[in-house]
């Protein structure tokens, strides 16, 4: 108690006396973040901001700025009758909404298992994040060597059980391929978040618990699930904003198709934008883009209030 | 020791030049103009254009030329332009697909060349309008097309003799499916794909019917349907595989492998079939003209490679100078890359050694070779009309994939390719 009154007393002198040479501006402050801000208004802020306004305009970039031409609300109202659109929302919706909640799930399921005491338990959790910080390319190619509906390793699994999908040469299965490397590719981190999470689990809880004879079921209803509802919100919410901008896979393996079937929002706008060059309306893709993801993320955020587990 | 203060506008000052000084590097190329002259292009520099620029600096030794290649892709191409409109030194550039030449054309990236092209006589062909070997925009000569890229039907020679079948000099697109199914075994398939029908039997512009779309046109169904018909019957490369392992990209890989037998392509893809180090096989290789549709015989390929010259060029004398030394004198180098020149001023031997290597008659049938692309004078059909062409390529492409999966019927398919024509058009057309 009395080191602690002493160091609270030498910050507090710190405080009155910078010193010679220091001077507690706030500008120096933003001295130190200046390079991050630099990088955040060149990077993030004009870009937004270019975005915002291209949306009420028709460009196609090669003409310049001297091509841009204003179309008020033209986009807005191309996009509501847009059948491309539409077909790229319903996919979008159908990853995300498969996807994130499968990822969380194993994820959550992975975190519990990875926390109880098991031979090799560090190299296990190692494993599994692994997908998550492999290049995305190699996990491309990996994915469609194994996913070859005539040589392919999976295939060749399934065919035990007389299955042979076309994955990503089949218009109905090359969605449900590219989510299965979503769900694969995300469960490592999502399990390593949880597992973080599980560490601060109040341990007087499941004391008592023990105490009062409850089962495993019993205590993870009780006790586990609400100490971990904030951290499946953290996840959920940053989960479906990266499903909803997922491109990388996409573009790389299935180019939208076959036909349209991988085209979700994002590789939508970027066809519209980049093969089209229809930035205006690309632009105005991405704004309505923007306002249902954000819908989406405050619709996860609200639902959690009040269910959390406080101590 | 005395430490120095900085006052606040120092520290100002020296943010901003640091902040100056970390922009201008990136600047440097689109501000400032070299002596040199900078052309950019698609072909690997190894594939022809280096040697035409050593020999222009050779001809010309004022000029000094520096060739810098862009990967000609959606993002190579966005490379391109955003490097044109950013005021980055480029005085003479290549255009390969048809939307981006009417995008640059018609966005003031390109000098008019109408003048220099009417004033030289050795350039007149380049005003023909019924086989266009210039894109005009307006009216006005913005593009001239540095290649011819004829296409043909490669036979695997080994596998022909073997199954007994003749190498046709004339043939119908029936024959052509007959030919492929003969030649299918349980090893390899008869062909990879199918000729473009329709272009073989509508010609130029062949997507376009007024101010709408030409979908309507039976050929278009035709050639979805035979697709289709092909693969089921196993004479042409199933699609799974084909989507499966990106097949597109990499034909010439299973041609090579002996996978597939008839390869309906063009010139530069004859450089994967002389390399026995970097692709090596044991047969040689022959050549059929495409299939003839309904007695109609417009060659899928056509006029392209196009050279333009960036208006913002302070050199644009010097520009021509190598644009015209490109078309005519120098175009030799550019066969290695399986460039058969637009002017076609160089001679067979010339021809022959440059598209199909030191050794042509160890790797070809070199007799096929003459016929079907030395004395031939194929109809090139080059697209003029370009209005939505991007959007229009997707539908195709898209449409194509689902019926040749076996997923949709042809008559859906291109139904669905004609909504999505037709609105492209009527909105570039209304935009424009």
């Amino acid at each position: 108690m009395a080191t602690a009154t002493v160091v609270a007393a030498e910050r507090t002198t710190v405080r009155a006396d910078p010193g010679p040479g220091i001077k507690p501006k706030g500008w120096i402050g933003l001295l130190f973040i200046a390079p991050n801000l630099l990088g955040v208004i060149a990077f993030t802020l004009i870009p937004l901001i270019s975005v915002i306004v291209l949306a009420f305009t028709d460009w196609n970039l090669v003409s310049g700025l001297g091509g841009i031409k204003f179309n008020g609300l033209d986009n807005f109202i191309a996009i509501a009758r847009d059948p491309g659109f539409w077909s790229a929302v319903g996919l979008t919706l159908v990853y995300v909404g498969v996807s994130v909640p499968l990822t969380v799930m194993l994820g959550l399921g992975l975190g519990i298992a990875l926390n109880r005491p098991l031979p090799g338990r560090a190299v296990l959790r190692a494993i599994f994040f692994l997908p998550y910080i492999v290049n995305i390319v190699a996990i491309g190619m990996t994915w469609l060597m194994l996913m070859n509906p005539k040589a392919g390793l999976v295939n060749q699994v399934l065919d035990v059980f007389g299955l042979q999908p076309g994955w990503f040469a089949s218009s109905h299965w090359a969605l449900p391929a590219l989510i299965v490397m979503a769900v694969w590719g995300g469960v490592g981190y999502c399990s390593l978040i949880y597992l973080s999470a599980l560490q601060d689990a109040p341990r007087q809880l499941y004391e008592a618990a023990d105490i009062d004879g409850a089962g495993v079921w019993a205590k993870f209803r009780v006790i586990t699930w609400p100490s971990l509802l904030p951290t499946t919100i953290f996840l959920l919410v940053t989960l479906i904003i990266g499903a909803s901008q997922g491109f990388g896979l996409i573009a790389l393996i299935t180019a939208g198709g076959p036909g349209d079937s991988t085209t979700t929002i994002s590789y939508y706008m970027y066809q519209t934008g980049f093969q089209f060059y229809r930035f205006g309306y690309a632009s105005a893709i991405g704004l309505v883009t923007f306002v249902g993801v954000l819908v989406l993320t405050l619709v996860t955020w609200r639902a959690q209030r009040g269910r959390a587990l406080h101590d | 020791m005395r430490r120095k203060r900085f006052s606040r506008r120092e520290v100002l000052a020296g943010l901003g030049a640091g902040a100056l000084a970390s922009v201008v590097p990136g600047c440097s190329g689109g501000g400032a103009r070299s002596a040199v002259l900078q052309v950019w292009g698609g072909v690997p520099a190894a594939s022809g254009p280096a040697n035409v620029v050593k020999a222009f600096e050779q001809r010309f030794p004022q000029y000094k030329v520096n060739y810098t290649r862009f990967v000609n892709d959606a993002r190579g191409n966005l490379k391109l332009d955003t490097a044109l409109q950013g005021g980055v030194d480029i005085d003479v550039y290549f255009t390969y697909s048809p939307a981006s030449l009417a995008l640059r054309a018609g966005s003031g990236l390109a000098v008019d060349l109408t003048d220099r092209v009417t004033q030289d006589p050795q350039l007149k062909v380049f005003l023909d309008t019924d086989q266009p070997r210039a894109y005009l925009d307006n009216g006005r000569v913005k593009a001239l097309a540095t290649a011819r890229e004829p296409f043909f039907v490669l036979f695997n020679e080994k596998l022909r003799q073997q199954a007994g079948v003749d190498l046709p000099q004339q043939w119908t697109i029936d024959e052509y499916r007959a030919t492929a199914k003969k030649l299918t075994t349980a090893n390899t398939i008869g062909a990879y794909t199918v000729p473009d029908v329709a272009r073989i039997a509508l010609g130029p512009n062949y997507w376009y019917d007024g101010d709408r779309s030409n979908f309507g046109d039976p050929h278009f169904e035709q050639n979805f349907r035979i697709g289709q018909d092909m693969i089921r019957e196993g004479s042409a490369f199933p699609w799974t595989e084909v989507l499966a392992r990106h097949l597109d990209s990499y034909q010439q890989n299973s041609f090579l492998g002996e996978e597939f037998h008839l390869w309906s392509t063009a010139p530069f893809n004859l450089r994967y079939l002389y390399d026995p180090k970097k692709f090596p096989h044991d047969f040689k290789v022959s050549f059929a003209p495409p299939p003839t549709v309904d007695g109609q015989d417009w060659n899928g390929g056509s006029y392209n490679n196009f050279v333009m010259v960036n208006p913002k060029s302070p050199k644009v004398d010097a520009a021509w100078e190598f644009v015209k030394f490109w078309l005519t004198e120098g175009s030799t180098p550019m066969l290695a890359g399986g460039k058969l020149p637009t002017l076609g001023n160089v001679t067979d031997d010339q021809v022959l050694t440059g598209m199909l290597g030191k050794e042509p008659e160890k790797y070809f049938d070199v007799d096929s070779f003459r016929r079907v692309v030395l004395d031939a004078e194929p109809k090139l059909a080059t697209d003029t009309r370009l209005a939505g062409f991007p959007e229009i390529t997707l539908a195709v492409k898209q449409q194509k994939d689902l019926c040749w999966l076996g997923e949709k019927d042809p008559g859906a398919a291109i139904r669905e390719v004609r909504r999505v024509a037709d609105a492209a058009i009527a909105r570039n057309e209304r935009s424009s």
